[in-house]
């Protein structure tokens, strides 16, 4: 996968990998890198919520079935710095990528809880 | 790995979106109670449009008092678009019992919230939820007891001349 937008080095946790892409956790900066579609891009917390809800909300079935409706799909998330032209196998894709991050991250959530926040 | 998102805000994305359907939903009620009041001033009800206007700033307050937890909370609260506006209304009781049916609705919305609340242990929310609770009680039983006054006084004659009257009446002190 090629890399284009990493300006400096910064410590990074791996997420989530798929065979299409991989999500890494900057915790210095409190944000993530998703590598994907050829690009290394940066989301903050709304930004990655913003992603997860429009990649959700495209309805895959409907658009295999439809033959007039296009092949490829814009994502543009309002205020985020990035957008994702994507076809639907890479929406696909995408989606798997996404599902899979925010199990880790809910994973991460509760390890975090049981460690080090709950007194018992 | 830093724990982000839980960081950044207490409410997780299912309750957060909750929350903002809720708000939408007590946009919706403020503008019904708004078109009702218009149309009981122009059917010459000058004080059940009294009451319906004072509905609609509560249910405004009630729309602000959830915008601001979701902000307070590190969520985004969505400002939300309210459509499909009843104008017209068949009679002066059905006024009433679509104000009734309002309210069960938002009581339902609400305990629906609560219920996801108490399987996330989202304690906190939970707690925030009980103020709207002890309100529907009192909204509710208001829209009752005006839907009761049809019954107990009667459309015959004065009888919604009457009913215009007592509306402005009523009260809910059981605390
Ligand atoms: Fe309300
Ligand atoms: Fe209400």
């Amino acid at each position: 996968m090629e890399v284009t937008e990493v300006t400096y080095a910064t410590e990074f946790t791996e997420v989530f990998t798929t065979k299409a892409g991989a999500i890494y956790q900057c915790d210095n900066e409190s944000c993530w890198y998703i590598d994907f579609a050829g690009k290394l891009a940066r989301f903050d917390y709304r930004c990655l919520l913003k992603l997860n809800k429009a990649i959700n909300v495209i309805d895959i079935e409907k658009r295999l079935l439809d033959s007039s409706s296009p092949d490829m799909e814009i994502i543009f998330i309002c205020a985020c710095d990035d957008t994702y032209v994507l076809t639907l196998t890479q929406i696909i894709a995408f989606k798997e990528l996404l599902q899979g991050t925010f199990v880790m991250l809910e994973l991460n959530n509760i390890i975090c809880t049981r460690l080090y926040r709950t007194a018992v | 790995m830093k724990d982000i998102i839980r960081v950044q805000s207490l409410l997780s994305v299912g309750v957060e979106a909750a929350i903002n359907q809720q708000i939408k939903k007590e946009a919706q009620s403020s503008s019904i109670y708004l078109a009702m009041a218009s149309w009981c001033d122009r059917n010459g009800f000058d004080n059940s449009a009294d009451y319906f206007f004072k509905q609609s700033e509560e249910e405004r307050a009630h729309q602000l008092k959830f915008y601001k937890y979701v902000l307070d909370m590190g969520g985004t609260a969505i400002s939300p678009e309210v459509t499909n506006i009843k104008i017209e209304y068949n009679s002066f009781r059905e006024v009433f019992e679509d104000a009734l049916e309002q309210e069960v609705s938002v009581t339902e919305s609400i305990k629906a919230i609560a219920a996801r609340c108490h399987k996330e242990q989202d304690y906190v929310t939970l707690e925030f939820l009980n103020w709207f609770f002890k309100e529907q009680r009192e909204e509710e039983y208001k829209a009752r007891r005006a839907l009761e006054l049809f019954d107990v006084i009667g459309e015959a004659g004065t009888g919604r001349w009457e009913i215009d009257h007592h509306v402005s009446k009523i009260k809910y002190d059981n605390e």
